[in-house]
């Protein structure tokens, strides 16, 4: 009986020192290569420049913008209280308290969305969920919502009414009087991240 | 000193280091399945919410504390996973005292030296002890000491020591109750 | 772990997933509660086939006549600590969705201290006052009546004092950030005092009492 428990004991003591041996797992959740393609493949992550258009005039809360051009870009132009990551500085410790913010949806835009494109897959790579595209870009946004194009007479009534639609967010955005924030790139208040406690618990 | 009802025929209970890893694989399962640990008075403090609900609910409602386990759905709060895990727990001792034989009818189990009402006195103060004292620490030595700690807890650990500690501490003073 | 996905335009794939599984809504249905009721029954059986049912020998571990509380609980939280940092490495487990028990300090002293009491006069502590109950101990009835009246007492009496449960909120704070220490040093820390303590009752037990099987009720 006594040998068997000092056997035990040691063994105890191996897994014990074992843990040490371990190495420390970072916090990022890496995505293997085969979900993160199946992923790429599907089109969920874009968003269109008249559903932002949407969110920016609704005032959504979730909204988070994302410029990822330079620096000298975002201060030139950007989109109403979009901040900015720089695509080479995506992964820099001092930009992730932008990212992975709870119940907030960040969306990648650049001039067309090349750019947005490769910040997402790196993100999605990090392990950060809530994450978005905004197909076309700036471009896009010029043309569709800042200058868009009149449709033809027989187009259908649905492209008539987004061409209205567009039209009044393009007043919007660029009516000299109203909006004094128009173009601020007031930068968005980040919350530290807290750690997460999903589960229930206690009793 | 020893009574010798109690001791003819000697129970036969598991090695309790064999006991622990169980329990301790226990813990690693109900972690990894349900990422919360085990508790106990969980279901008893869903039950008495139930009760509450049923003859006071206005009372319930403006209570800071009560109100915060009724759920909003209208279902009632004994659908919770506490109140399943405890009823289990009843089931499991059930069951085990069935398969080693020591399920017998209603008795007081106490010790020579004092009577059975005494026992039940004393089973019923320390019990209300444990209900107050389980809601401040945030469980009770299964909810928060055990799988607290286990989770690392910090505050897990603290009820850990305490509990213990204080009971060292006052086993002197109540010794007469069981040796 | 991998689990297998069908997807219309893929066929099977393999994902990834992780525990803690009901958290993350990988249990449909009602099963989770199904879940709870084993994982309660196997709780119950476990304490109950260790021997907690009785009053007489949890109360042992305080006058050094029995020390089964001892040994099963901490054989536990080694168990349990050190089996989830290798399941952190292995990827079974998410850490950060597992529920940590947040501190709150002024309030969790009051409580450990009560329960202290309660343990040494009451001979329960909750989970194994289901147990004793389960097998025919009035006292183990006793004691769940008056658990119930002491959770009906604080309930009551919250207003009074529900300043004081919520002062002191540290978090879901873990030993390591408090002493300074990651968590593998503190499941070491508590391996090795578990181990010790494992070889000091059993020397204690040697030597200070001889018929020690019949301390066990």
């Amino acid at each position: 009986m006594n040998r068997n428990y000092i056997y035990l004991t040691f063994l105890i003591l191996i897994l014990a020192a074992g843990v040490f041996f371990l190495p420390e797992r970072n916090n990022e959740k890496h995505l293997n290569p085969e979900q993160l393609m199946y992923e790429i493949a599907r089109p969920t992550r874009f968003i269109t420049t008249d559903q932002i258009a949407q969110m920016i005039i609704e005032k959504d809360p979730t909204l988070e913008l994302i410029d990822v051009r330079s620096e000298d870009q975002y201060a030139e132009f950007t989109l109403q209280r979009a901040v900015n990551i720089p695509l080479d500085s995506l992964v820099a410790e001092s930009y992730q308290d932008y990212l992975g913010i709870e119940d907030m949806n960040a969306v990648f835009f650049s001039n067309d969305d090349i750019k947005a494109d490769q910040a997402w897959v790196i993100a999605r790579r990090m392990g950060y969920n809530s994450i978005y595209v905004m197909k076309g870009g700036l471009n896009c946004w010029i043309n569709t919502i800042i200058n868009p194009t009149k449709p033809v007479e027989t187009a259908s009534s649905e492209e008539f009414e987004q061409y209205n639609l567009r039209r009044g967010a393009s007043m919007y955005f660029t009516g000299a009087e109203i909006s004094a924030d128009e173009g601020s790139k007031s930068s968005l208040k980040v919350t530290r991240k807290k750690k997460k406690a999903v589960a229930e618990g206690g009793c | 000193m020893i009574s010798e009802t109690h001791n003819e025929k000697r129970p036969n209970y598991l090695n309790p280091y064999f006991g622990g890893l169980l329990l301790g694989l226990l813990l690693l399962a109900v972690f990894f399945l349900a990422g919360r640990g085990l508790s106990a008075t969980g279901a008893l403090k869903l039950s008495i919410a139930t009760v509450e609900n049923i003859i006071a609910p206005g009372h319930v409602e403006n209570s800071t504390y009560w109100s915060k386990f009724i759920p909003e759905d209208g279902s009632s709060p004994l659908f919770n996973w506490l109140v399943f895990a405890g009823l289990g727990t009843f089931f499991g001792g059930l069951i085990s005292g069935a398969v080693y034989g020591r399920l017998g009818k209603l008795r007081v189990e106490h010790s020579p030296k004092i009577n059975a009402k005494t026992r039940l006195v004393a089973a019923g103060i320390g019990g209300i002890l444990f209900g107050i004292g389980s809601q401040f620490g945030r469980g009770c030595s299964s909810g928060a000491a055990l799988s607290g700690t286990a989770a690392f807890s910090f505050g897990g650990l603290l009820v850990l020591m305490l509990m213990f500690g204080v009971g060292y501490v006052v086993a002197y003073f109540f010794r007469k109750l069981w040796i | 772990m991998w689990l297998l996905i069908f997807s219309e335009n893929y066929g099977y794939k393999k994902i990834r997933i992780m525990g803690p599984l009901i958290p993350q809504g990988l249990i449909i249905g009602q099963w989770d509660f199904v879940i709870a009721l084993l994982i309660g029954m196997a709780f119950g059986f476990i304490l109950e086939a260790s021997g907690f049912s009785s009053s007489r020998n949890i109360a042992g571990v305080f006058y050094g006549y029995n020390f089964v509380v001892l040994r099963v609980f901490f054989m536990a939280l080694v168990v349990a600590m050190i089996g989830l940092l290798y399941f952190d490495y292995f990827g079974w487990i998410n850490m950060d969705l597992v529920y940590v028990l947040p501190t709150f300090l002024p309030s969790m002293i009051l409580g450990g201290v009560i329960m202290g009491f309660g343990f040494i006069i009451g001979g329960f502590c909750p989970g194994t006052s289901f147990t004793a109950a389960a097998i025919g101990k009035l006292d183990g009835f006793v004691f769940i009546g008056g658990v119930f009246i002491g959770i009906f007492l604080f309930g009551e009496g919250f207003p009074l004092f529900e300043e004081f449960y919520t002062a002191g909120a540290l978090g879901n704070i873990t030993i390591g950030e408090v002493i300074g220490m990651s968590n593998q040093m503190v499941t070491l820390g508590v391996t090795i005092v578990a181990l010790v303590a494992f070889w000091g009752t059993w020397l204690i037990e040697k030597r200070v009492r001889k018929n020690i099987k019949l301390f066990k009720f």
